[in-house]
């Protein structure tokens, strides 16, 4: 992945969420990680154009995310932290096929492409079940499936593993670590970010570190610790 | 989030959606032209016995039928009170008549099906450049899918006040009811323009 976020800033009603920050992500897999209202999800959601700067830019493989949005978007995919406001459609099939509607495809390619995509997270009984039925990882999977049927390069997630039990928590953890796309998480949950490449730690909209997930995960904890 | 498409293989499950609603618009013209309460009792029995034809649970019935049961009342009890009680049943039956035949058409066709009829019959108006028919399909959708999800909403801050020990009040039901309510469209919102499905062109 290639995104660059240039001289980049976010306001709120008056309130910077983001300050001026000039920041290169790249590689395979990428962890955000900050307390509650760091500014981290604001961060992410900048990288599919639902969030716009105030002032500066972000480019997702050359695409600007205001000028060139459709183009943008379509090279990285959003996994919200309610999988349940994800899911658009009651049917999964009909869901994942939902996503495939703005391209010009045939009603055999579209039931093609999603039979494989849910072959390839496993879950094809789940396709004619309704989103209310599926437990927590079946859920978090069901969204993944809807996201990854268009073939996003990227592949960005707000706290997957949140209210997980431990099982659903694991199968999402390895499904992760098993996706061929890039991806950035962003998660309260170290051991998940323990295993990624990259970590960045926001803090009141700023990035406080980056670096490898042991070095930035324990200042984070020292941080914390200090304050308590 | 709930549906209110059943699961089936019957007759009415096979027929394509478009002539479900086709069908549904003559009946609803046939229900309002036609005054005679003992007919419009008939559709309305009609309508009930094609829910168990389709092995419908009384409970579901119940459930589908619920929101309808208020407005259904208070019409055929206005019209009684200012027209007789004739016309009050006549307007009972006919109401029950149409919102039971609109729920097996509900019942036995899924969301997909509605928005790929809708979009489909709004392509004249996007060919004159009025809209964006893949649009008017989304947002008719939308709202079928919300129908229930706000219900679910409702029954979970009525419990929470009784499990507070609070008398349910239509204020402290409504207010939260709507702020949840915006709060998850706007989520929704936002997973539609994520996935691409309303483009911005």
């Amino acid at each position: 992945m290639d995104i660059h976020f240039e001289k980049v800033e976010v306001r709120f009603e008056g309130r910077t969420v983001i300050h001026p920050l000039d920041l290169t992500i790249g590689g395979r897999r990428v962890g955000i990680i900050g307390l509650n209202g760091s500014g981290k999800t604001t961060l992410a959601r900048m990288i599919n154009g639902l969030v716009k700067p105030s002032s500066g830019r972000v480019t997702v493989n050359g695409f600007d995310t205001v000028e060139r949005q459709d183009e943008a978007r379509g090279q990285s995919g959003f996994i919200f932290q309610n999988p349940q406001n994800q899911i658009i459609l009651p049917l999964l099939r009909e869901d994942i096929a939902l996503g495939l509607k703005s391209r010009k495809l045939t009603k055999q390619e579209v039931t093609a492409a999603v039979d494989a995509i849910l072959d390839r997270f496993g879950i094809k009984h789940l396709g004619d079940r309704r989103a209310h039925e599926l437990s927590g990882g079946e859920l978090q999977l069901a969204a993944l499936a809807s996201v990854l049927v268009t073939e996003p390069k990227i592949l960005v997630m707000d706290e997957p593993t949140n209210q997980l039990d431990l099982k659903n928590r694991n199968l999402v953890e390895k499904t992760i670590r098993t996706l061929p796309e890039d991806v950035i998480v962003i998660s309260h949950d170290l051991d998940l970010v323990a295993g990624l490449d990259r970590v960045l730690l926001v803090h009141e909209g700023r990035i406080a570190a980056d670096g490898g997930p042991g070095e930035v995960i324990g200042l984070y904890r020292a941080m914390q610790g200090a304050k308590a | 989030m709930r549906s209110l498409h059943i699961d089936g293989n019957s007759v009415l499950h096979r027929l394509p959606a478009a002539a479900k609603l086709a069908a549904l618009a003559v009946i609803s013209l046939v229900l309002f032209m036609i005054d005679n309460a003992g007919f419009l009792a008939g559709a309305a029995l009609a309508g009930l016995a094609g829910h168990v034809l389709l092995r419908i649970s009384a409970t579901e019935i119940w459930r589908r039928m619920r929101p309808f049961v208020l407005i259904v009342v208070v019409v055929a009890l206005f019209t009684a009170v200012f027209n007789g009680t004739g016309e009050g049943l006549t307007a009972f039956f006919r109401l029950a008549a149409l919102a039971l035949f609109a729920s097996l058409v509900t019942a036995t066709t899924t969301t997909g099906d509605f928005i790929g009829v809708i979009t489909r019959a709004a392509m004249p108006l996007e060919r004159l450049g009025l809209l964006k028919a893949r649009d008017v399909g989304l947002s008719i959708g939308l709202v079928i899918r919300f129908v229930p999800e706000i219900l679910s909403r409702y029954e979970v801050i009525r419990d929470a006040h009784y499990a507070r020990g609070l008398k349910p009040r239509p204020v402290s039901l409504i207010v939260p009811l709507i702020i949840t309510t915006l709060k998850s469209a706007d989520e929704i919102a936002a997973a539609i323009d994520a996935r691409g499905i309303r483009s911005q062109k």
